[in-house]
């Protein structure tokens, strides 16, 4: 009986290996490569669906662990990734960079909330009102859409690809599902890294502290700088601009090419808490809001338009039913009184979450006991993060054996781009169990502060822009 | 001269004769070392440029000076974080001074003088776009390079810039960017591979003509002169045995020496640096066993008239000249045609060389072949491989070549 069942096992995984899927050549935008591409079916048939799968396939094929790359949000498809590929192109020369959308994102049917494209909606009724409408009839979907699934489905996907084991990267809340992918299949793992971190047990949304710590490091590094120091105390007057527009701010052109409207005091926190993510946009914060103080509003109406386009190409649908499911109902009412007491942005930012659960039905969903887990995790935090800050390594991953942190002093939100973490990234994944050599790190500067129409002084000299800005807008789309 | 002696069957007079001319062919060490010679030397060359165009990009940061960088010092600090070897060096006091000391620097080796005018720092607060001198030598050969890198940090900073000017004025930096290009390569890292891969086979058709030229000479020209010939023809065969007889063994040389370059190539390529350039190695085994069998007819035919060359020439000497400019002419014609990237009909596969030429282009990386244009292409070439050898030996028999003597 057992020997059948073996040669009937043997059998299978046969046919399975005959089976194996024959990917179509594809491009993505913001990658002038040709990918292999793939529809896949997973899941069981009545809960199933069909994922899209990019691989940047490895010039060389030495059969080392492909990286598989996990977005952020929740809500981001991983296909929106490809501006962090021209950096990640030494590691592709050598193993395929596979890049899977979620259930709910990107190419895999986007659940995408289309009553909130193409407008800034910066009040909390209205966005409640949108998103009780964006849910209707969507049960099934919902019910689908949350980190044990996404996970099931990656597993899937790695076997039906022929991968034995993967390495992880995971972006923002990716690093998250990473680090749950660790927990539930080890042995399907080699290593992780790990980019804007999000521990399992953090509580996410509620991030006014971490928004008003990257501010406060902002002005601290404006300080240090003589001539933004000059620009005088922005940070009390954007206090103060907050509660006087409260019954209503100037009227601005908030998008291009869009009339303008009259702002409000949420429009400024979250224009402020977006630019944060962006080195580039967040040294534009002192200048623009103290000319706004002055009555100049159009650096902070530049800001606003530049923010306005970063949500986009987030499917909201996506990111509430799992924010609905796995974290928001663990954050208690007096967390958000005392996260948002000190923080400019309030108890703002985590009550569009907890409002929008209320008309976001969905079973709330625990994440496992953590178990120790010994695969090299490589950790890499921005200093200036208003959303996954630093982690505290011995507090957060004691369960971890084997982990190491980088910390770009200026950098925020996501740093796999910049300055030598590209190549930290590639030695880390070639020699996982050695510990990085990142001095480098430091070298990775703030760009300079604006400080007047013109934009920097050339007499600045410690600052360096290090990247180029369009790849960081895109990024700064995960939460 | 005797006639053929139907006495003897083709196996009793043509396999000793064979047997001789390869002795002698394969005896001959200075024929043989020419072609191990030329067979190994252009793999590596190849290998050895492609390290070298690696090295270039990869490795060397170019000396780069900045003059007058105090005018400006975020635009002197942005280059030295530019992946070039900066030096510094204070402006002139006048205008002059500037732009004579800016050549002097570029005479010093550096290959891109960066000049920042005076009064920098003031016309770009007044947003009167100063002036950035970038002196180079455009003979030389390492400069543009290197004002590629500098203008790409130049770039940096004035994205940078414009997106702080415009943010200042109400505009998001994106609205500058009316549309975006999204670039689509289609070519696959083999086919990028088959860049370099390009002028190979004309050099493995050429490697024929080479590694045969000295042995067919030798088994012609040479024993008419040594006057062993006569005593071949001698013999009770028939004259196309004699023919073919030599000109299977001055094949397998030109063969021997063409695939002694194939090989030392697959087996340099881990040397060569071809993931550095976005290539992939697409030379497999089999790839290389389809390049043999498809240069084996076209060297039979190479030898063939290169000996019937070389028994109708004055001399030795003679020879060796006429074949010297022989082995030139097809290597000329197929590389103007790929210089040229003239499109050939899929009909011109039937003619010799040019066929061949495409066929191995094909199979060295990886791209399936037209079997049935192969094969009709390939019996082409034996065809008139076959013509040759029996009109050759009907020469031989006419005594016709041997008149010179």
């Amino acid at each position: 009986m057992q020997r059948t069942a073996c040669l009937l096992l043997l059998l299978v995984s046969l046919v399975a290996k005959a089976a194996e899927p024959v990917p179509e050549r594809c491009f993505l935008d913001g990658w002038s490569q040709p990918l292999q591409c793939y529809r896949l079916q997973v899941g069981e048939s009545v809960s199933g669906a069909e994922l899209a799968v990019f691989v940047a396939p490895a010039l060389e094929q030495n059969g080392l662990d492909p990286v598989f790359l996990l977005a952020g949000g929740p809500g981001q498809a991983a296909s929106d990734l490809t501006p962090i590929l021209p950096a990640l192109s030494k590691v592709n020369r050598q193993r395929d960079l596979v890049m899977v959308d979620r259930r709910g994102a990107g190419h895999s049917g986007a659940f995408a909330c289309e009553e909130f494209q193409g407008s800034v909606v910066a009040d909390l009724d209205e966005t409640v009102r949108l998103l009780g409408q964006c849910r209707k009839g969507k049960d099934n979907l919902v019910g689908q859409l949350n980190s044990r699934t996404t996970v099931e489905d990656l597993e899937q996907v790695r076997s039906q690809l022929g991968y034995e084991r993967i390495a992880l990267w995971g972006g923002s809340w990716g690093t998250r599902t990473a680090l749950l992918y660790q927990q539930w299949y080890p042995a399907s793992i080699s290593a992780l890294v790990l980019d804007g971190v999000a521990p399992i047990d953090s509580k996410i949304f509620l991030a006014a502290e971490a928004a008003q710590a990257a501010l406060d490091k902002l002005a601290s590094d404006c300080a240090g700088d003589p001539q933004c120091a000059a620009l005088g105390n922005w940070q009390a007057q954007l206090l103060q601009l907050i509660a006087d527009w409260e019954s209503g701010g100037p009227t601005l052109k908030v998008i291009a090419g869009q009339p303008p409207i009259a702002v409000t005091s949420l429009h400024l926190q979250q224009t402020v808490r977006t630019a944060l993510y962006a080195p580039e946009a967040a040294v534009m914060l002192p200048f623009s809001i103290a000319e706004a103080a002055r009555g100049n509003y159009l650096p902070l109406q530049g800001l606003m338009q530049a923010v306005s386009g970063m949500m986009d190409s987030v499917s909201l649908g996506l990111m509430f039913s799992v924010a609905c499911a796995e974290s928001v109902p663990r954050i208690r009412e007096e967390e958000i009184v005392s996260n948002g007491r000190n923080s400019f942005i309030g108890e703002a930012f985590t009550r569009t979450y907890t409002r929008g659960c209320e008309v976001w039905p969905v079973p709330a969903r625990d994440y496992p006991q953590l178990s120790p887990q010994s695969h090299p995790v490589l950790f890499i935090s921005g200093a200036g993060d208003p959303i996954t800050p630093p982690v505290d390594l011995a507090r957060s991953f004691a369960y971890l054996e084997n982990k190491q942190q980088l910390v770009v002093q200026a950098g925020a939100h996501i740093n796999t781009t910049r300055g030598c973490v590209p190549e930290l990234i590639e030695r880390f994944l070639d020699a996982p169990q050695e510990t990085l050599d990142a001095s480098c790190v430091a070298e990775i500067d703030l760009p300079p502060f604006m400080l007047s129409e013109f934009g920097f002084a050339l007499n600045e000299v410690n600052q360096v822009v290090v990247s180029a800005g369009g790849a960081d807008e895109q990024e700064a789309e995960n939460d | 001269m005797n006639n053929e002696n139907p006495n003897f069957g083709w196996r009793y007079t043509l396999v000793p004769v064979l047997k001789k001319e390869l002795t002698e062919a394969w005896r001959d060490k200075r024929a043989l070392l020419t072609a191990v010679c030329f067979a190994l030397l252009f793999p590596a060359m190849m290998t050895a440029m492609m390290l070298f165009t690696v090295k270039e990009k990869v490795q060397k940061e170019p000396q780069v000076a900045i003059l007058g960088g105090e005018r400006a010092p975020y635009l002197a600090n942005l280059l030295r974080k530019g992946k070039v070897e900066l030096t510094e060096h204070k402006g002139a006091d006048d205008r002059a001074g500037d732009h004579e000391q800016a050549k002097a620097l570029l005479q010093q080796g550096n290959k891109v003088v960066v000049l920042v005018e005076e009064g920098f720092a003031d016309a770009y607060m007044n947003q009167r776009a100063p002036r950035l001198y970038l002196y180079r030598d455009g003979g030389d050969s390492g400069s543009g390079a290197a004002v590629r890198r500098v203008r790409s940090q130049l770039a940096q900073g004035r994205q940078l810039v414009t997106a702080q000017r415009l943010t200042a004025q109400g505009v998001s930096p994106g609205s500058i960017s009316p549309w975006q290009v999204q670039e689509r390569d289609i070519s696959t890292p083999s086919a990028r591979s088959g860049l370099i891969l390009r002028a190979l086979p004309g050099l493995l058709i050429l490697g024929l003509f080479v590694g045969s030229l000295a042995t067919s000479v030798d088994t012609s020209a040479g024993e008419r002169e040594r006057l062993s010939l006569e005593t071949l023809l001698l013999q009770p065969l028939a004259g196309w045995q004699l023919v073919l007889a030599k000109s299977v063994a001055v094949a397998s040389l030109g063969w021997f020496g063409a695939s002694l370059s194939i090989i030392a190539l697959a087996c340099m390529m881990p040397l060569m640096p071809l993931t550095e350039l976005g290539m992939q190695h697409a030379l497999t085994v089999q790839g290389i066993l389809n390049v043999l069998l498809l240069l084996a007819p076209i060297a039979l035919l190479v030898a063939v008239l290169q000996i019937l060359l070389a028994l109708r020439s004055q001399s030795f000497k003679d020879a060796q000249t006429q074949l010297s400019i022989f082995q030139i002419l097809p290597v000329v014609l197929l590389t103007g045609i790929d210089v040229a990237q003239v499109e050939l009909a899929e009909a011109w596969q039937l003619v010799p060389l040019l066929g061949q030429q495409q066929w191995l282009k094909a199979a060295l990386v990886g791209e399936p072949l037209n079997l049935a244009l192969v094969a009709a292409g390939t019996l082409v070439t034996l065809a008139i491989a076959g013509l040759a050898i029996v009109a050759g030996g009907h020469a031989l028999r006419r005594e016709a070549l041997l008149s010179n003597c």
